[in-house]
């Protein structure tokens, strides 16, 4: 009886490569279990039962978007700080997702299904001192009329975690803590290359 | 079957029709070479108000096909290949912010790549102003049937402003505004009367967009 009101969604989409300045650093990206396999359900009155799965599309998506925005990228299996752990690497990155929501237009009275994600980067530097903690909000939202409400709803998150990585891609260089982070990794100003597209 | 002759000469009386307004502004003149493209990208806003896939969808099909068809480039690919600059809240909002888009690296060496010449920004919607009258349905034993009449008038409204990304500027706007009443009349089964005001304007901008892209207008 449950099962026939539960709509399940396993978000799907593309994967765009940012075309971004590439931040000349070295980095170690440490993906938790929750964020790799993040699901997310809920019950709404005369919407059922929605059971969403976005760890899949959200992982691929991040790992395209660090993959352009750094020299270089490695997936570390556990944060190390130590400086022998660190190896050649300039920095940790600790993506994770703190929030999720989304509406119908039966809740929300409008005409659309919409979608927010709200994601938290952590970065440490070499020494296992933490150059930065951002949280980062992508929205999203799909035509209710054109698809179909579990369609409509994977529209909307794919657009939500597209419009969190576009901030993160475009914002991340220009926060003076990872300006400062890149003379520390440098010696010398906030330097950038070419994106090598 | 008599007493439904009166009913049904009504109900062709009220068949749906739009009436369309489309104005133009010139600030540039324009002209597309073979081979080049235009982009036709629907404006996105997180408030209650979003240019509909299918109004943007419904000028592309319109400008592609005829005696001079625009070469387009998909916006769902243009988007892709630019990710993260036409994304809701990075795009440019006006032509005066592609100096600084353009100065990031990679954006200009695609843009000719791709050869885009313009990027026309749709931005509007299709609302239901007023809406009215009844119907009722019944189903017995004997059979069943709707009787009555529904009306809801619907006003479209929407502008392109093109950009020049060659030279960088702003060409021109475009509006297209349209009105109409549909019915839904209800003669044993319910008979749907469409006005469809969203693809008089679709139309109206189309032909306008085609004319100025052209150069003609």
């Amino acid at each position: 009886m449950i099962s026939a009101c539960t709509t399940s969604v396993v978000v799907e989409g593309t994967v765009p490569t940012p075309l971004v300045t590439r931040i000349p650093a070295r980095v170690g990206v440490f993906y938790t279990e929750d964020f790799r396999n993040f699901r997310y359900q809920e019950e709404i009155r005369d919407a059922g039962t929605w059971d969403i799965d976005l760890g899949s599309q959200n992982l691929s998506f991040f790992r395209n978007l660090t993959e352009a925005l750094f020299t270089s990228v490695e997936e570390v299996p556990e944060p190390t700080f130590t400086a022998e752990e660190m190896g050649d690497l300039d920095g940790i990155m600790i993506p994770s997702i703190e929030k999720y929501g989304f509406l119908t237009p039966s809740i929300s009275g409008l005409k659309f299904y919409s979608a927010s994600i709200e994601y938290r980067i952590v970065m440490h530097d070499k020494s296992g001192k933490k150059i930065g903690d951002w949280n980062i909000i992508g929205y999203g939202k799909s035509e209710g009329g054109v698809f179909s409400r579990d369609e409509a709803i994977n529209e909307a998150t794919v657009l939500a975690i597209r419009d969190g990585g576009a901030r993160i891609a475009i914002e991340l260089i220009d926060r003076p803590s990872v300006q400062a982070w890149l003379r520390e990794v440098h010696g010398m100003a906030g330097q950038t290359e070419g994106a090598g597209l | 079957m008599r007493w439904m002759l009166p009913l049904l000469a009504v109900f062709t009386l009220l068949s749906g029709c739009a009436s369309s307004r489309v104005e133009q502004v010139r600030e540039a003149s324009t002209g597309i070479n073979h081979g080049e493209a235009l982009v036709l990208l629907g404006r996105a806003s997180y408030n209650d108000k979003q240019t509909e896939e299918s109004f943007t969808d419904c000028i592309a099909a319109a400008l592609s096909r005829g005696d001079d068809p625009i070469r387009l480039i998909p916006p769902k690919q243009f988007k892709d290949e630019f990710y993260p600059w036409f994304e809701p809240r990075t795009a440019p909002t006006s032509a005066d912010e592609l100096g600084r888009l353009f100065a990031q690296p990679g954006v200009r060496e695609r843009i000719n790549e791709a050869r885009v010449r313009y990027l026309a920004w749709i931005d509007g919607d299709t609302v239901t102003i007023d809406s009215g009258g009844s119907m009722s349905c019944t189903i017995s034993t004997f059979g069943g049937g709707c009787f009555g009449i529904t009306y809801w008038e619907e006003d479209a409204s929407y502008e392109a402003s093109i950009w020049d990304l060659q030279s960088m500027t702003s060409t021109g706007q475009i509006s297209a505004d349209a009105t109409g009443t549909s019915y839904l009349a209800g003669l044993i089964v319910p008979i749907p009367i469409p006005a469809r005001p969203d693809n008089a304007a679709c139309q109206g901008l189309a032909n306008q967009l085609r004319e100025f892209i052209l150069g003609e207008g």
